[in-house]
């Protein structure tokens, strides 16, 4: 089987990976600004947001930087700014997942959360990878 | 989650350190001269992009213990500044093994 052949079928993966992470960091950040805003709110569902941040969330994201970095090998790629850009948000947007799982453990364990607000951050990142990666500017 | 989990966790940051300055040691101290030496680019192409994914592995870990807390500023500036400094990351051996033994004795929460 050729790479033009694999290229659809990773694309594909890509995509269904980067759905997954994004989900994923977009609930999180949605329940971690729901505890802040009523302390205990978010206490039920921690156990469960914590267990998907394990199995799901993060495998994704690894799927996301395995299936795209191939995808950019085989395309050739690496040399357009298009993609160095869309990089740097793929950069962040794994930050801001690492963050959010730390801040997730602590509320597993009953801690303080701290200030950080990072829907904003996630969904203008979200925006600027999907516009970089479609339009290939 | 449990102290267990936390020493997992600290556990898979040190492997992480490790396996980080271990691809570097390889791409730089191998693949490079077998590259300008030898003429032998598979290594580069290999390691390369081996050594990133490990670097960013370990980004990640970082981050993601520091947010959880129960790191000085001067040691989360540590764990994050030994990314950056080539073969740094063999130091943050002892550093992780001092805070998984604190975390045991108690005396981290």
């Amino acid at each position: 089987m050729s790479l033009a052949t694999l290229y659809p079928w990773l694309k594909a993966l890509h995509v269904v990976s980067a759905f997954l992470f994004v989900a994923g960091i977009l609930t999180t950040s949605m329940v971690l600004a729901a505890e802040r805003a009523n302390p205990g709110s978010a206490a039920p569902v921690a156990g469960l947001l914590a267990k998907s941040e394990r199995w799901l969330t993060t495998p994704a994201m690894l799927l996301v930087w395995a299936f795209g970095l191939t995808l950019a090998v085989t395309a050739g790629w690496f040399s357009s700014t298009w993609l160095q850009v869309k990089l740097a948000f793929v950069v962040l947007l794994s930050a801001v997942h690492g963050l959010q799982s730390g801040q997730l453990r602590r509320l597993v364990r009953k801690k303080a959360l701290k200030p950080l607000p990072t829907l904003p951050l996630i969904l203008v990142s979200l925006l600027a990878v999907v516009v970089l990666a479609v339009v290939k500017l | 989650m449990s102290s267990h989990d936390d020493s997992t966790q600290l556990r898979w940051l040190g492997i992480l350190s490790v396996l980080e300055a271990t691809t570097l040691v390889l791409l730089v101290a191998v693949a490079v001269p077998l590259k300008h030496i030898a003429g032998w680019t598979i290594a580069v192409h290999v390691m390369g992009p081996v050594h990133g994914l490990a670097f960013l592995a370990y980004c990640w870990a970082a981050i993601q213990s520091i947010a959880e807390g129960g790191w000085s500023r001067l040691e989360a500036a540590r764990l994050l500044a030994t990314a950056f400094i080539p073969f740094a990351g063999f130091a943050n051996v002892r550093l992780i093994a001092r805070k998984s033994a604190a975390l045991r004795t108690g005396v981290v929460q």
